[in-house]
């Protein structure tokens, strides 16, 4: 059973580190092209950093709740893991709300993937990003029940520990593109 | 059984230590000029930040190492980066160099 799950574990981590290099391809891309506007809006025009700044910090306190959850999980508090989950989710789904409310804005005023090379290699990074973030939150709330309906045996915590994994890996992608795209982008 | 005193507060100053590198890249992204920085070394202390608060959302928000998890999970992270590192610095190198050199 230990060596079940120790290995379950692995195999997750290995499945995370080929995602991080679907990201790396993504982020090549973006850096190749990020120049290439086609006379339409650069990346400078385009975003806007206090809206980033935002997005940044509550994923990061949805890192930090999800972390403070998994203490609860391990201490086999239940209600102090649920609650904990449940504001995660809360500022999960708050993240992808602000996302997309970007993404239409940006639709709006013009600047969609069809619009040039750098946009359509923007939103393939941000919203491969954000998709990540949907399967996430999918996969908290299926953890809810998890934790409701089951006791915290080996089985379900490896199962909740990796879906915790995840969840940290995307903050860190996002930690990335907000200084490699959002950041490099103001600067340059 | 309370929460472990130790344990939360790792969170906390992980969780805090994120914030600070945040706004920090982010004050050195909106005025490079009030930290005296050129827009190059801006984009490098941006850079160190970014992997700084990676390196801390595993050690403090993780007990992956604690634990003695599988002892492959390094080593797998460590090719990853590697792969990671040929594709973006070659592909950067690689297009850099014909566009170069279709603009004569």
């Amino acid at each position: 059973m230990e060596l079940n799950s120790e290995s379950k574990v692995f195999g997750f981590w290995v499945y995370l580190m080929t995602d991080l290099v679907i990201f790396a391809v993504l982020f090549a891309t973006f850096f190749v092209l990020r120049f290439n506007t086609f006379g339409g809006p650069s990346a400078k025009e385009l975003f806007e950093m206090p809206f980033a700044l935002l997005e940044t910090l509550v994923l990061l306190t949805s890192s930090f709740t999800c972390a403070l959850a998994m203490l609860g999980i391990h201490q086999k508090r239940k209600k102090f893991a649920l609650l904990w989950f449940l504001v995660t989710i809360a500022l999960g789904i708050t993240f992808l709300y602000l996302e997309f409310s970007e993404f239409f804005h940006f639709v709006q005023v013009g600047a969609s993937w069809e619009r040039s090379a750098f946009l359509s290699s923007f939103f393939a990074l941000v919203g491969t990003h954000g998709l990540h973030v949907c399967a996430g939150v999918l996969w908290m709330i299926v953890s809810l029940f998890h934790i409701v309906l089951r006791p915290l045996n080996l089985a379900n915590l490896s199962r909740i520990f990796r879906m915790a994994l995840f969840w940290h890996f995307l903050d860190v992608i996002w930690i990335f593109i907000f200084t490699t795209v959002y950041g490099m982008g103001h600067l340059l | 059984m309370k929460i472990e005193k130790k344990q939360l507060g790792f969170r906390i100053f992980g969780y805090l230590s994120s914030l600070v590198l945040t706004l920090g890249a982010y004050a050195m992204i909106v005025y490079p000029s009030f930290f005296h920085l050129s827009t190059e070394m801006a984009i490098v202390v941006i850079l160190i930040f970014a992997l700084m608060q990676a390196a801390g959302q595993f050690l403090f928000f993780l007990n992956i190492w604690k634990e003695g998890g599988p002892p492959w999970n390094l080593g797998v992270f460590f090719s990853t980066l590697s792969i990671i590192l040929i594709i973006i610095a070659f592909s950067l190198w690689i297009m850099h160099t014909l566009d170069y050199n279709m603009m004569f």
